[in-house]
């Protein structure tokens, strides 16, 4: 399952591996396995190790769709995505990763399609830079700021992975 | 002044400032009587102190501001002396007038040094007469352009006209020669007509990238006065201040020593008594100028605590019972660096908004150097009636970098459930470059785009939670899954015990 951290541009996939007894369980965190020992637990709160380091959750509030949390003292907010069609609506809402960053990055992995820009362009918040297909969705990546393009990182054809950088914005 | 031993004291304030003098009279052997309104039944002054006596409704004006409803109640009490804290009563010339007639001691100035020093105009006017600087520009009202464009020459520029009738910023025009002095002259007087009838202004010459800086006051009934060295206030927000450090960054001994007389010169100058505080501004150039006269205990009052190792409120009731500052001058020694963080129920993701109500749990900090003064407990609940302030954090080092890391780390660890407070803000200043090497203002927040780097900050932190925050959502959904196989387990007479039963009891 992927999950959307704050606004964080980045999703994190996670998913349960197996119990491992003894009050232990095995997570897989972007493909990195992790232990996770539970030291207590109540209704809406845990303390638990991940790996080696203390953390004590308290779980605000939960639904099938998102969970507000308070991290040791710090409120995370996590969404959960099952779905890539809500990753993609989100995708072409807001791609890039936060306002004072130059890089235009993609939020799923996919094929380009075409480029609706190119070096010089100027551009505004919101403007189509390129447009992604990915299971046979065809998706616009919108500039993430007002500006103009610097670089395009990626040609027609070209796959991407989710995070790559597609273009540099200034 | 005669001796008279004080025995008990009512203290007309509620939070952490009640429970502080509570503290002080306990030390002392005083018997210590609190008041509360309504909504304080649960407050903790009213538990810790000996005795504590309803005085009215929540509203303010009808309990903690009520003059009459506390001087019957502290004659009730049978008490000696009544401590004001800071805020409310405490710089209320009749209200220490009332205390003087009904035989009871203020612990604090009296009314007519009071009197003068909440005069702003009246009081500059003393300090000039007693050679106390004060910010270039002029003593009154100026009617007349030549007038204000002798009085700018004499500052000199930029200066800035200041309506009397305006505040809050509101009517102030800068003007940064004589030209442009002549046109917002003429147009802040047109407004002033149309406005009020008539045109008053003030001239002052405008101070750049000032700091505030001033001097901790005491003075007893037998004439002797002392500072308690300077507290840095610069970081502040809409005249609030955030932060307070002792020693400032840029105040060495030999400013010290020059100001500090300043400040002694000027609670002569009003006959001040008890303990006080000097305000100055330091513009870039290293020039002090005095503001005012804070005429009561200040909030910060502990940073000075713990660079002297004096505590100010039991000095405060031996100067009120007529006893001598028992130290002179040159025995004072400034040991190390203490800085203090107010923790307001403000959300600073949101425009500081108000933010109260119950707190079920709350983690205070403690460890090397680290002091909180606060009336916050596991259950108590924040009310929107009175001040935002909840706990000062304070923390000592041997310089001020050793307090600065002892604050980050109390930050870190301090923990309120239930209300947003400033704490981000300033776990985000405390590693803020700037602050680091000491290079503060009045405008330092927006200086150095402070409140941007605290969002970015909290950003960083969410990063850095994520994992364990998944690993949570993950774990809690185990937990359900396993909560409902377990009830139809149960129904199956538990036929396959799951290798979770330990996991997840």
């Amino acid at each position: 399952m992927e999950f959307k951290i704050g606004d964080l541009a980045h999703l994190l996939n996670a998913e349960f591996v197996h119990s491992l007894g003894n009050d232990s369980i095995l997570i897989r965190i972007d493909g990195k396995d992790h232990m996770l020992k539970l030291l207590k637990s109540g209704s809406d709160e845990f303390e638990f190790m991940l790996d080696n380091t203390f953390h004590h959750v308290k779980v605000m509030s939960s639904s099938s769709a998102e969970a507000k949390l308070v991290v040791d003292g710090q409120p995370v907010n996590v969404k959960k995505h099952s779905k890539l069609t809500e990753v993609l609506e989100k995708s072409s809402g807001m791609a890039g990763s936060g306002g004072g960053d130059r890089n235009l990055t993609s939020q799923i992995p996919g094929r380009v399609v075409s480029l609706a820009a190119k070096p010089g362009t100027q551009v505004k918040k919101g403007d189509v830079v390129m447009v992604l297909e990915s299971m046979k969705m065809q998706v616009a990546v919108k500039a993430h700021k007002d500006g103009s393009i610097k670089e395009i990182k990626v040609k027609q054809g070209a796959s991407v992975a989710r995070n790559d950088i597609l273009a540099v914005i200034e | 002044m005669k001796m008279s031993k004080i025995s008990s004291i009512l203290i007309a304030n509620r939070g952490e400032i009640a429970l502080r003098v509570v503290r002080a009279c306990k030390e002392l052997g005083i018997k210590s009587v609190a008041i509360y309104s309504d909504e304080d039944v649960r407050a903790v002054h009213v538990k810790r102190a000996d005795e504590a006596f309803h005085i009215g409704p929540a509203a303010p004006a009808e309990s903690y501001l009520n003059m009459n409803k506390i001087i019957e109640t502290a004659k009730a009490a049978g008490v000696d002396a009544i401590h004001p804290g800071y805020g409310f009563l405490s710089e209320n010339e009749n209200f220490a007038s009332l205390c003087e007639k009904s035989g009871i001691i203020f612990i604090g100035p009296t009314s007519k040094a009071m009197e003068i020093t909440g005069d702003k105009m009246k009081c500059k006017e003393v300090m000039k007469r007693a050679k106390v600087p004060t910010v270039p520009g002029s003593d009154g009202i100026v009617e007349d352009v030549e007038k204000a464009a002798d009085i700018a020459h004499r500052a000199g520029y930029p200066v800035l006209l200041k309506s009397a009738f305006g505040g809050g910023g509101r009517g102030i025009r800068l003007a940064k020669d004589e030209k442009q002095l002549r046109q917002e002259f003429e147009m802040a007087s047109a407004e002033s007509r149309a406005a009020f009838g008539k045109a008053a202004l003030f001239v002052e010459k405008y101070l750049v990238k000032i700091r505030h800086i001033e001097f901790q006051l005491i003075r007893d009934s037998h004439g002797n006065g002392r500072h308690l060295f300077e507290r840095e206030c610069s970081i502040q927000r809409r005249h609030q201040k955030l932060i307070e450090i002792s020693p400032s960054p840029v105040v060495d001994q030999k400013t010290r020593e020059r100001v500090g007389e300043i400040a002694v010169r000027a609670a002569a100058a009003v006959d001040y008594l008890n303990a006080g505080t000097a305000e100055f501004l330091r513009d870039d150039e290293g020039n002090f100028y005095f503001i005012e006269i804070n005429s009561r205990l200040q909030v910060e009052h502990p940073v000075t605590e713990l660079v002297t190792g004096l505590d100010l409120v039991k000095l405060q009731i031996a100067i009120a019972q007529g006893e001598e500052i028992p130290f002179n001058q040159q025995d004072l020694r400034m040991n190390g660096c203490a800085m203090e963080c107010r923790i307001n129920a403000e959300d600073p993701f949101y425009d500081f908004a108000p933010s109260v109500g119950p707190v079920p749990s709350c983690n205070i900090p403690y460890g090397p150097g680290i002091r909180v003064d606060t009336y916050l407990y596991p259950g108590c609940t924040v009310s929107g009636y009175y001040d935002s302030l909840v706990a000062k954090l304070l923390a000592w080092g041997r310089n001020f970098d050793e307090a600065r890391r002892r604050m980050k780390n109390a930050l870190d660890e301090f923990q309120i459930e239930g209300i947003n407070t400033t704490i981000p803000l300033y776990r985000t200043i405390m590693d803020e470059p700037n602050f680091v090497k000491g290079e503060l203002s009045t405008d330092y927040l927006e200086r150095y785009r402070v409140m941007d780097r605290m969002r970015e900050d909290a950003k960083e932190e969410a990063k850095k939670k994520a994992s364990a925050a998944v690993a949570a959502v993950l774990l809690q959904s185990e937990l359900v899954k396993k909560a409902k196989a377990k009830g139809a387990g149960a129904a199956m007479q538990q036929k396959q015990p799951s290798r979770w039963k330990h996991v997840l009891r």
